[in-house]
């Protein structure tokens, strides 16, 4: 027994499958962690190795050039990239897509531990780091006080981090920024030589008195007691009274010789919230938690806490990806609800019956849903991605409904009971109702097996389309025809029709849209080559247009935020950048209204680990996080605004370069990267100069960054190493002992309350600040006695690179080119035009990477899948059409969709992404669809015994109807997408704008040229299997003979 | 007796059961998904892609008093609309056992 009969006479049975699917759908509904992309783990892993004290070029040779060739031979590795720093080697490993990073970090690891030996003695074991998307933050607090600033980490510590680490799903709140409560002890060097001490003698000292030690235990009568000693300070002002030794026959206490100050933390980094003192709060959420959910949670979280803080201490939220989430789905959502009602009404108007149209209506809940049940086993979230994926389903799943209830109704008006009909109609179309499934299959399934990070992207696509539409095609041929057989009224003939009813009105305009378009038909059939002529033009011009179109890698979207760095002179001091901060600042807040919250910080904050990767550190740069009022409350957008801004910088003598950034989710920065490769600094140095200077005239190109920054100016003190001998130091001992003298001594932690706070021994600030000082240090020899620095060593002053970059192994300096009102692929040809024109030493080589990198393999991606997709629909097509020229007419529409969309691209100035690439990939299922239904009519017609023509003119008539129905829904369907202008709605425009462009266009095309280009490659009685027969029988030749036996 | 050979669209079945039963019609044999076309009007009904209709036939034994009644209900059953198709053929029982 057949599915379809099965359906219709066990309806029960249907409708409780479909409720199963429905519930497990609303199931893995509530289950499904909402956010803003699918989790993709970027393919990186970094190896990091500390080398304290060496330089960038040190660190090159004697650390990351050994890691680099070493872990180059690593499985699967892509590209490796490294910067060498000062103190620090990193090294930046790219695997291929999906590779399974858990064997990378392994396979890293034993590399590595090949490599350990040959590292210098004093480097750290390298770290292997693995970057996730989870350590983002999900979420970034402001926290500013006033009176309460000096005690502001301790308090946030308790009050605020605290509770919130005990929510579940959070990974780390970290602070940046925080004033960190210190001891100093800062020690007069005159005072220190006078008296005969040394650093390191008070930091022993403060070190060996603060301590508790157990002493074991006493016994006493009845009693066991614990022994202990206690030394441990309870202030730091008893470290004042500590004794360093004698001078004679005195004691000398610490205060004689130096000044201990409880206080804060020199600054190194300045955070202000709105020119406000304060700091900064990084929520980050453990992976697979739901983002908006638990944002909210520390939303009202922190709400509550406030109230709990001294009133001078306020909170604030700069930014909070639940937001942009949370408006971003609901955007789409909406979005969602636009298609499903314009859907609804196409079906409306075409069928002009309330019950077929809840029919057809009724595959759209399902098959969406089930889409739902997918996510949830296959561990995805609710995301842009997937929710747009459901609203480019949402016109197609109902395209099998519709052509099957279509069926029943025709025989249902033909007298049969519905019943029957339903039966006996399904049994008509089931299997081309497969078919075109399976066609739209072959388009989206590939988009599954791509790779790179639009892999990631696209697969969530191609899988949801898919199994929406395999849903959509089984409620097709079993929920449809089950429910139509218990929902049509038999045909009654003699029914009333008022004046106004649908039949009388609607129904006979379209009545007429039929008879029109027979004869435009058949005036085409008469006229091919008029017809073949006006469209061979048009398809040609309109791949002129494409000359026009820019090419983009993704969209940027508009998330109400600007990130701006301002580097200033090279070696600013923090005090001077926090000044500068403030200037700029008031002139954003005057410039710009629509800023709601301005954070900066200045300078870097050298414990901030792990934060301080994503931005660019240093005492000379400023970081800016600004956060906008929403989009509908403005009217600027945020790339506006960001090249105001750019002007604006140009202004300030102090400011060096500048970069700013508007978006940090999908797209990140479009930029093309010119990499020079060369050995030499100086010729590289001057090559990218030279190229930034050439790009600075491009219009379009801003924010130009040279990522190998100016030479530093640095003191280094180079030591004798015969004088150190004969006064029996070594060179690690003696700059031991300077680096305590200059960056100070650890000596201990003083505790309070659970808590720790450094003691730190150094020379006081005006006994290290010149050359002339430095020299004049003391250090205490092994024989007892003193020297000075510069009785074994000089200090030189010199310029050094502070970073080294490598890629592929070699060194490497970036020029990085953000495009503006201009496409990204133009700047790229721009760009490629200046390098041409420029003398590049035989020694160095030039490449253009960077995203428009990135856009190339895209597309080269997308151009493959393209043509996968048009031979697996070809393959489809010929098979079921057993023949090699059918799908070849079919197939003639595409172009024609093609033009379309640049007739749509080119209207709307939309460039040409990835997005859009994608759209017109969709369109090659979409339209092929429509020549599907067309052609197979004809074919039909034609063996029915009709002629060529007529028979081409008849079933143009007859699938009008249903052609126009399938190729509306799809574009209504994409209408709301198209047109949204909330919240994340960029992303998906320039696709919604391909596909209506390109259906719209191929649909009318489709009409005309599908049939004379079947005209064309079609002979007369072809396809007359009588005639064949009588030729095979001619032997038979008896009687009266009938001539044209139909 | 008669034969009564009746050859239908098989989007006619139910009302052919219900005929049967009506008139009460005990002893016929039934073939589902037969192929034919009609000697002067009709499609095909071949169940193939070009003609995927498809007919039923069955032979109805009844007392000669019921053809008429028989012949009656086929001719209003096709008169509902005459494109989905039915015929009624009567033949002769000569012997029986």
């Amino acid at each position: 027994m057949s599915i379809y009969k099965s359906a219709v006479q066990k309806p029960i049975t249907t409708i409780m499958v479909f409720v199963a699917i429905i519930v497990m759908g609303l199931y893995s509904l509530t289950r499904l962690p909402v956010d803003l992309l699918p989790e993709m783990d970027p393919p990186y892993i970094s190896v990091m190795t500390t080398y304290a004290g060496a330089n960038a070029a040190d660190i090159e040779v004697n650390i990351t050039k050994l890691i680099e060739d070493r872990l180059s031979t690593v499985d699967k590795l892509k590209e490796i990239q490294s910067s060498s720093i000062d103190n620090m080697s990193i090294v930046t490993l790219e695997f291929e897509w999906e590779t399974d990073l858990d064997v990378a970090v392994s396979d890293v690891r034993n590399a590595l531990d090949m490599v350990y030996d040959y590292l210098p003695d004093n480097a750290d074991r390298p770290t292997v780091f693995k970057f996730n998307t989870n350590m983002m933050p999900i979420a970034v607090y402001a926290i500013t006080a006033e009176d309460s600033y000096s005690g502001l980490e301790k308090i946030i510590d308790e009050k605020v981090v605290n509770p919130l680490n005990r929510i579940d799903g959070i990974a780390t709140v970290s602070m940046m920024g925080a004033p960190k409560r210190t001891i100093y002890v800062d020690v007069d060097a005159n005072r220190m030589d006078a008296y005969n001490v040394t650093i390191e003698q008070i930091g022993n000292v403060i070190a060996s008195e603060n301590r508790d030690t157990p002493a074991g235990n006493v016994k006493m009568g009845k009693d066991d007691y614990q022994l202990r000693i206690e030394g441990e300070f309870n202030e730091s002002s008893e470290i004042r009274d500590l004794i360093v030794g004698s001078y004679n026959g005195q004691n000398i206490y610490v205060r004689d010789v130096a000044t201990v100050r409880d206080t804060i933390k020199d600054i190194s980094i300045d955070e202000r919230v709105n020119g406000m003192e304060g700091m900064r709060l990084m929520v980050s959420k453990q992976s697979g938690a739901n983002t908006v959910s638990i944002a909210s949670r520390v939303q009202t979280e922190i709400a509550r806490l406030q109230t709990t803080l001294p009133p001078d201490i306020k909170i604030e939220e700069i930014y909070d990806s639940s937001e942009f989430i949370s408006n971003s789905i609901s955007n789409l959502s909406e979005t969602l609800m636009y298609a499903l009602i314009f859907v609804i009404l196409v079906v409306l108007v075409f069928l002009g019956r309330w019950r077929a149209t809840f029919i057809i209506a009724l595959t759209i809940p399902i098959s969406l849903i089930a889409a739902f049940i997918y996510l949830m086993m296959s561990g995805n979230s609710i995301n842009i991605i997937s929710l747009s994926s459901l609203s480019i389903a949402i016109g197609m799943v109902v395209d099998d409904a519709i052509v099957v209830l279509e069926n029943i109704t025709k025989h249902i008006e033909r007298g049969s009971n519905p019943r029957e009909a339903a039966i006996y109609a399904t049994n008509e179309v089931w299997l081309s109702v497969i078919v075109t499934t399976l066609v739209i299959l072959a388009v989206f399934l590939p988009l599954t097996m791509v790779g790179g990070m639009t892999g990631v992207m696209f697969r969530q696509l191609g899988f949801i389309v898919s199994i929406t539409c395999t849903v959509s095609t089984v409620a097709a041929i079993t929920l449809t025809p089950m429910l139509s057989s218990k929902m049509l009224k038999a045909f009654d003939k003699n029914r009333k029709q008022s004046k106004f009813s649908y039949d009388n009105t609607i129904g006979k305009a379209l009545d007429w849209l039929d008879r029109f378009y027979e004869k435009i038909l058949r005036w085409s059939l008469r006229h091919k080559k008029v017809v073949m002529l006006v469209v061979t033009v048009i398809f040609v011009s309109s791949m002129y247009l494409f000359k026009f179109i820019g090419t983009d890698f993704m969209p940027e979207t508009d998330e109400s935020r600007i990130n701006a760095m301002v580097e200033l002179h090279t070696a600013t001091r923090v005090e001077e950048t926090m000044k500068t901060a403030r200037t700029l600042e008031n002139e954003m807040r005057s410039a710009y209204p629509e800023i709601v919250l301005i954070s900066a910080s200045s300078g870097s904050d050298d414990e901030a680990g792990i934060a301080s990767l994503f931005s660019q550190n240093g005492s000379n740069y400023i970081n800016f996080t600004m956060k906008l009022v929403p989009i509908k409350e403005r009217t600027r957008s945020v790339f506006d605004i960001a090249n105001d801004m750019r002007k604006r910088f140009k202004n300030y003598p102090e400011i060096v370069n500048y970069n700013i950034t508007t978006s940090q989710g999908m797209g990140g920065s479009n930029t093309v990267d010119i990499e020079i490769y060369g050995y030499d600094f100086n010729t590289t140095n001057a090559l990218a100069e030279e190229v930034k200077q050439r790009m600075e005239k491009v219009p379009g190109a801003a924010d130009i960054q040279i990522s190998r920054k100016d030479d530093r100016p640095e003191l280094k003190i180079v030591l004798d190493k015969e004088k150190l001998a004969q006064h029996g130091l070594t060179t690690s001992v003696a700059s031991g002992y300077i680096r305590n003298r200059v960056d100070g001594l650890l000596a201990s932690y003083f505790r309070e309350s659970g808590d720790e706070y450094d003691i730190i021994v150094r020379l006081k600030e005006d006994s290290r600040n010149s050359i002339d000082k430095l020299e004049e240090m003391s250090l205490l020899t092994p024989q007892g006695t003193t020297i000075r620095v510069k009785e074994i060593g000089k200090v030189e002053e010199f310029w050094s690179p502070p970073n080294i970059e490598h890629k592929r192994k070699q060194r490497m300096v970036t020029v990085s080119i953000k495009p503006v009102d201009i496409a990204l692929g133009d700047l790229a040809t721009v760009i490629n035009s200046e390098i041409a024109k420029m003398e590049i030493p035989q020694e160095v080589m030039l490449h253009v990477g960077g995203v428009y990198e990135d856009q190339q393999e895209s597309f080269m991606d997308l151009g493959l899948l393209m043509l996968l997709s048009l031979l697996l629909v070809f393959i489809v097509m010929a098979s079921q059409f057993e023949s090699f020229t059918n799908p070849f007419v079919i197939m003639f529409a595409i172009p024609f969709a093609i033009s379309g969309s640049a007739l749509a691209l080119y209207i709307t100035g939309t460039t040409l992404n990835m997005i859009a690439a994608l759209g017109m990939v969709l369109l090659i299922g979409i339209v092929v669809k429509n020549g599907i239904v067309l052609v197979d009519f004809m074919n039909l017609m034609r063996d029915r015994g009709l002629e060529l023509n007529n028979a081409i003119a008849l079933s143009g008539k007859s699938r009008l109807r249903p052609v126009l129905m399938t190729s509306l829904t799809t574009i209504l369907g994409m209408v709301p997408m198209a047109i949204s202008t909330g919240e994340g709605a960029e992303i998906w425009a320039p696709m919604g704008i391909t596909v209506i462009g390109g259906l719209i266009f191929s649909t009318l095309v489709t009409l005309i040229v599908v049939p004379v280009m079947y005209a064309v490659v079609s002979r007369h009685g072809e396809r007359n299997k009588v005639d064949k027969l009588r030729k095979r029988f001619h032997f038979i030749n008896t009687g009266e003979h009938e001539e044209g036996v139909s | 007796m008669k034969a009564v050979f009746i050859v239908f669209n098989q989007a006619n079945t139910e009302r052919i059961e219900y005929v049967f039963d009506y008139l009460g019609v005990r002893g016929y044999t039934w073939w589902d998904m037969v192929m034919g076309r009609g000697t002067k009007t009709g499609d095909p009904h071949m169940a193939t892609h070009t003609w995927p209709e498809m007919n039923s036939a069955t032979i109805a034994i009844v007392e000669d008093d019921k053809v008429p009644h028989l012949l009656e209900a086929v001719k209003q059953i096709d008169q509902i609309n005459e494109e989905v198709g039915i015929r009624a053929f009567v033949w002769n029982i000569e012997n029986q056992y």
